[in-house]
């Protein structure tokens, strides 16, 4: 799966633009703040409809410009598509080969990226919220059916919280059974994908960090008396009992303390927990690691690589953490697309074919 | 902004008003009106008429202009009630022409973040109706959101006691989606394979 061109108008800070893109490596660079990252944003708004940034469609639009406007031509497997999409205030409209969509299902798979940011090599240390987050886009990013139960789960949520806030209790049980039901869905869903990710993780771990030392990914459920749950099945009802425990302390602080929203998830080298014992290094190549299997899991689920979208992580690895990702991309011969802010960092490593597009104030310079 | 013209203004804040319509729309609507003088008068009774004659029938809250309305006076199954949110989601299961039995409109679904708790629904009427040992099915048409699934959940909880059938419409239909929406044809799919609660 190739971008062959990407156009871009009224996007963000970049007024026009059009690329043609190469099948392999693409660089933007520049200066901060030039528009780079929103070029990447684009990539991944054609793929996903959704923002990496968690931007709102009103943020996406230009200043004084009332639609933006991205369209991408994908080459796979000898079948070009053009995927347009639309922005402005009320929402987003996509259209594949000029055929307006509506359901999201149809719109994914079209396009196939994963984006790997510096946020998320923060994420070790960070919030539980930052792990979920990723956690979440990457499930999305090859289960369509996530997303609605995500949605789902959030609506149930508030509601709950809306009851809890006012100290309303005629129903309340309704909205907790609905919130166990959706809630179990995602997490097992996500603890399924952590463990089929889990076993990637550790064969890449290897490679990169040349050692032993077993990485691995824990799914950690709030307040549930469960260490994992290899018990499939019993989740609703374990987030039933949790929220009886809980009960009294939700009344009291007024809103829900059991279920996904809460949830966390563990890196571990060893026996060893990385946010707390792990050097920076190890951090990084884990969480290198991390992504590839991320990489290897959507190409077994799909059949195909998908594009990746670096944004500024030359700056952000070492040589030799640079050179096994470059290894990893060459190898599956996938279509990236990278920004920098210095292009001999890139230049440095050996790669003979790529394309560079300058990045200035908004307009891309070939 | 228009101070040349008052009345004008005044009807764009009443079109404003209704659900769907935003300034562009006002204006089109208005200046529309205002170039074809029949139909404003056909226009304005029929929204008097509306308004004095169309009520909420005092058994299933459905609309009528007769009190009990034309489903609750027919010949029809009185063993059988199904409930929807409102009105039109009425005028859906009618239309898919594969019920014959009872209605009941809610007037909405529990949503706490909107304030609307059981109290705020025509639960308790529902209730009254189930005394007489007439009903032996209730099914719940509520819509496929969290709110009208929370909605089906209350209610089973309150009617199963009682000894009575409570079923659930198929899912045939989009989860998310309004009744009023789906086609006829899933409507009646949806009837048939209903769900026991
Ligand atoms: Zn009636």
């Amino acid at each position: 799966m190739k971008l062959e061109t990407l156009t871009v108008n009224s996007f963000r800070n970049i007024g026009s633009a059009a690329i043609v893109a190469d099948d392999r490596l693409n660089i933007f660079h520049g200066n901060n703040a030039q528009g780079k990252t929103n070029l990447l944003e684009s990539i991944f708004l054609l793929g996903t409809m959704k923002s990496f940034r968690l931007a709102k469609n009103q943020e996406l639009v230009q200043w004084g410009a009332a639609n933006a406007f991205l369209k991408g031509i994908v080459a796979h497997n000898g079948i070009t598509q053009e995927i347009t999409l639309l922005i402005n205030n009320e929402g987003k409209k996509a259209r594949v080969d000029q055929k307006a969509l509506t359901r999201l299902a149809d719109f994914f798979g079209c396009l196939n990226v994963v984006v790997f940011s510096p946020e998320e090599l923060q994420m070790v240390r960070g919030m539980p919220e930052s792990r979920r987050r990723y956690l979440d886009r990457a499930i999305f990013s090859s289960d369509i059916s996530y997303l609605a139960l995500h949605h789902e789960y959030c609506k149930i949520l508030r509601h709950r919280n809306a009851m809890l806030r006012k100290g309303e209790r005629q129903g309340l049980e309704v909205w907790s059974e609905q919130l166990a039901e959706a809630g179990s869905k995602i997490v097992e869903k996500r603890v399924a994908y952590l463990e089929e990710l889990g076993e990637l993780l550790q064969l890449y771990y290897r490679d990169i960090a040349g050692l032993d030392e077993a990485a691995t990914v824990t799914y950690l459920p709030q307040k549930l008396n469960r260490d994992s749950l290899q018990l499939r099945g019993e989740t609703r009802e374990l987030l039933l009992a949790a929220i009886q425990r809980c009960g009294m302390e939700e009344e009291r602080l007024g809103t829900t303390l059991v279920g996904p929203h809460r949830d966390d998830i563990e890196f571990k080298l060893g026996s060893k927990a990385l946010k707390h014992y792990g050097s920076q290094g190890e951090q990084r190549s884990f969480i290198l690691a991390l992504k590839m299997a991320e990489i290897e899991y959507m190409q077994r689920r799909f059949g195909h690589p998908p594009i990746l979208l670096l944004d500024d992580m030359t700056s952000e690895l070492d040589q030799g953490r640079n050179r096994n990702l470059m290894e990893f991309i060459d190898q599956k011969a996938m279509q990236v697309f990278i920004t920098t802010t210095h292009l001999e960092n890139i230049r440095m490593q050996g790669i003979t074919r790529y394309k560079t597009f300058l990045v200035e104030d908004g307009t891309v310079i070939h | 902004m228009l101070h040349f013209a008052k009345s004008l203004t005044r009807l764009l804040g009443e079109l404003k008003k209704l659900p769907g319509v935003g300034e562009k729309t006002a204006l089109r609507l208005a200046f529309h009106l205002l170039k074809s003088p029949d139909n404003v008068t056909a226009l304005a009774e029929s929204l008097l008429e509306m308004k004095s004659r169309v009520r909420f029938c005092s058994s299933c809250f459905g609309i009528t202009e007769e009190d009990p309305c034309y489903l609750c006076s027919a010949n029809r199954d009185d063993g059988v009630i199904c409930v929807v949110e409102e009105p039109q989601d009425l005028l859906a299961v009618e239309r898919s022409q594969g019920f014959h039995g009872r209605y009941h409109v809610l007037q909405g679904a529990l949503s706490p973040l909107s304030g609307i708790t059981p109290a705020n629904l025509r639960i308790a009427e529902l209730l009254h109706r189930l005394e007489d040992g007439k009903v032996r099915e209730v099914l719940l048409a509520t819509n496929f959101t969290v709110e009208g699934e929370a909605t089906a959940l209350y209610l089973t909880k309150l009617i199963k006691p009682l000894g009575i059938r409570v079923t659930r419409l198929a899912h045939g239909i989009p989860t998310g989606s309004d009744l009023e929406y789906v086609d006829a044809a899933t409507v009646q799919r949806a009837l048939e394979g209903r769900s026991e609660m």
